[in-house]
């Protein structure tokens, strides 16, 4: 609540740093704000290429498409998390003022990347829906819960990376290797039916499986996107579910403990 | 009423190497016992600023002169005691601290507003007054990354000080850009005080604080050692430094044959200062001890300034006043009247040596500073005898 309290009372600085980091992400490249559809795009073509090159036909595009397009929107607020207080190191040490503001102004201007590369999203979602004969499900009315949700989770992560980035600088290293892992562990390039078979007769694979918020959250979109799709029910998948939110209490207490001392470790 | 309360404020960091901090190296640091040295920037510092009041934080270099303004500013968080303001603060600590060099100055105009917590609005209002004054109204549209430094700075302040905050912190930032500009920036600091604001300045430049200061830190190994009147604490600094004979670029040499052994600066009074006036005289009284007796002694001096650029020295032989002979203890006059020198510190050198410069006796080289202020609105480093005269053609 006192982070809400926070940004209501600077809310003019938040705009103004997500408009500064919008504005200078796409300063001088000649397609500008279109990288932010371009990118996701153009990986989740090459995901689907290259699939169906080694594994056939397997997942469906459109899920590929949607898993990509999230995990961008977390990828990208991880690494600009990670960096948004020691990237700003003169500003932090110079000027007083809540520094919460700087990742979750990060993290916002991702949001509002990711929202605008949703709209192509759902373009070709919907087209690649309705050549097969089927369309959009009715469910998409919770998207914004979905989106909001997420938004969470990648701003838990972002504070909590931003103060670790200043005490200990190999957090930037060590993000780059997880992050990868974490890709894969993730149902960006596949989906729940995979791991079910790949689980065979362990189920607790899947429970497992469950617990990491982004394999809950990329179903989540599929779920309330494409009409095949359900999201399972379960015991772990509802921990899952309950972890973003854990996590941002979590990260919250942590950022107020350790903003105190940024200025001295810069 | 207090703008600025602090209660036994002490700030301490843990030396370490220069590389950043990471999580390898903690842990094999705690895996050999390795205990990181603390430092005290600031020990036990305790004063209350009332409202209203224009305070310069005056000490050598890494006294902790810039960790006192940003524990007032909230940047850094004390380790022990505590600090209350009561107002809003502006800081001056580093100008256009925050600018995007991707974007223009107008749209870091309102990202560095934001920052200073000014409401969009106010700055809307003012832009065009904020342009004006930083004199940038042709490249306002520019992207910042092609701007000179000054222009830079000029635009940083203009914005921070059209914030109309109650309590104004500036870090030695006034030494920048052009005179002119450097001239409206005073002016504006003498609109903040007539308005009751209340000013924390760091400064070098002394005359400054002596100008415009109605108390004066003296702040030395993080602690406050002395504060009060302008004048008697720059006195102080001044002779502290004399004391230590530990000003950055001292030199002392010579055979000692003859002695420099103490020196007073004086003023148009005769009252021991370190402030002097531009077109009163300066005194100094020189204090000698010779060993032996030394036939045709030559005592000279120069003044060079603060940047190290000469400006004046002599000595008894150029002036033609012979001093026969000296032994044991004496002291010599030098007056300077009037003085021509304008404003900023100065440092005077004083020599001994021998008639023929063969053997140099002693020389303290900058060894003594001393700043000038200058009553006039004239500019410069040296004042000039000038007069006008005016003919209408017919």
């Amino acid at each position: 609540m006192s982070f809400l309290r926070t940004l209501s009372g600077r809310r003019e600085l938040l705009a103004n740093l997500v408009s500064r980091e919008l504005k200078s992400r796409y300063k001088g490249s000649l397609l500008g704000f279109l990288w932010s559809i371009l990118t996701p795009l153009l990986m989740a073509i090459i995901y689907v290429f290259f699939l169906r090159l080694l594994a056939g036909r397997g997942v469906p595009t459109e899920e590929i498409i949607i898993g990509v397009f999230a995990w961008q929107f977390t990828a990208l607020s991880v690494s600009g998390g990670l960096t948004s207080i020691t990237g700003n190191s003169n500003l932090v040490k110079k000027v007083f003022f809540p520094r919460i503001i700087l990742p979750t102004a990060n993290t916002l201007a991702n949001l509002v990347n990711f929202l605008l590369s949703l709209l192509v999203q759902f373009v070709i979602v919907a087209v690649l829906l309705h050549v097969r004969g089927a369309s959009m499900s009715g469910w998409l009315l919770l998207l914004p819960v979905v989106v909001l949700y997420h938004t969470i989770f990648n701003l838990a992560i972002a504070l909590l990376l931003s103060s670790s980035n200043v005490y200990f600088r190999d957090t930037q290293h060590l993000v780059g290797v997880l992050l990868s892992a974490w890709f894969f562990v993730s149902p960006v390039m596949y989906n729940l039916s995979f791991v079910e078979r790949f689980a065979g007769k362990a189920p607790w694979v899947m429970d497992l499986y469950l617990l990491n918020p982004m394999a809950v959250i990329i179903t989540a979109y599929r779920a309330i996107t494409l009409p095949g799709a359900v999201f399972p029910w379960t015991v772990s998948s509802i921990i899952g579910l309950a972890i973003p939110l854990v996590l941002f209490a979590v990260a919250c207490a942590v950022f107020e403990r350790a903003q105190r001392f940024f200025a001295d470790m810069l | 009423m207090n703008a600025i309360e602090a209660r036994n404020v002490s700030k301490c960091y843990r030396k370490q190497g220069v590389a950043p901090p990471t999580l390898f190296g903690s842990i094999l640091n705690s895996l050999r016992g390795a205990r990181t040295e603390p430092f005290w920037a600031l020990h036990d510092v305790d004063f209350t600023i009332p409202k209203g009041r224009t305070v310069g934080v005056i000490g050598p270099n890494g006294s902790g002169k810039s960790s006192l303004l940003g524990l007032v500013a909230g940047t850094i968080t004390p380790t022990q005691g505590s600090i209350t303001t009561d107002g809003r603060i502006s800081s001056l600590l580093e100008l256009g601290a925050g600018f995007h060099p991707d974007l223009t100055g107008r749209e870091n105009v309102f990202l560095n507003a934001a920052i200073l917590g000014i409401a969009r609005e106010d700055v809307r209002r003012r832009f065009d007054h904020i342009v004006d004054f930083a004199g940038l109204k042709d490249f306002i549209d520019m992207p910042v990354k092609h701007y000179s430094s000054g222009m830079y700075v000029r635009l940083g302040f203009a914005v921070a000080v059209e914030m109309n905050p109650d309590i104004l912190l500036i870090d030695e930032v006034l030494a920048v850009g052009d005179i002119a500009f450097q001239l409206r920036c005073l002016d504006r600091i003498r609109e903040f005080q007539r308005k009751g604001k209340t000013l924390l300045f760091v400064s070098h430049a002394l005359q400054t604080v002596e100008e415009f200061c109605d108390e004066a830190f003296l702040i030395h190994h993080g602690r406050l050692v002395e504060r009060g009147n302008p004048s008697d604490v720059i006195l102080k600094y001044i002779k502290a430094y004399m004391g230590e004979g530990g000003y950055l670029y001292t030199q002392e040499y010579g055979t000692r044959d003859v002695e420099i052994t103490d020196v007073k600066l004086l003023d148009a009074a005769g009252h021991e200062a370190a402030t002097f006036t531009t077109g009163q005289p300066l005194v100094a009284e020189i204090f000698y001890r010779a060993g032996k007796k030394i036939d045709n002694p030559v005592f000279g001096f120069s003044i060079k300034t603060g940047n190290g650029f000469y400006v004046f020295g002599s000595n008894t032989q150029i002036a033609n006043y012979r001093i026969p002979s000296i032994e044991g203890e004496g002291s010599v006059r030098l007056r300077i009247d009037p003085l021509t020198l304008m404003q900023g510190n100065f440092f005077l050198s004083l020599s001994v040596h021998s008639w023929d410069h063969a053997v140099q006796f002693h020389r303290r080289e900058d060894w003594y500073p001393f700043a000038v202020k200058n009553p006039t609105q004239a500019i410069g480093i040296f004042q000039l005898s000038a007069a006008w005269d005016h003919h209408a053609a017919h």
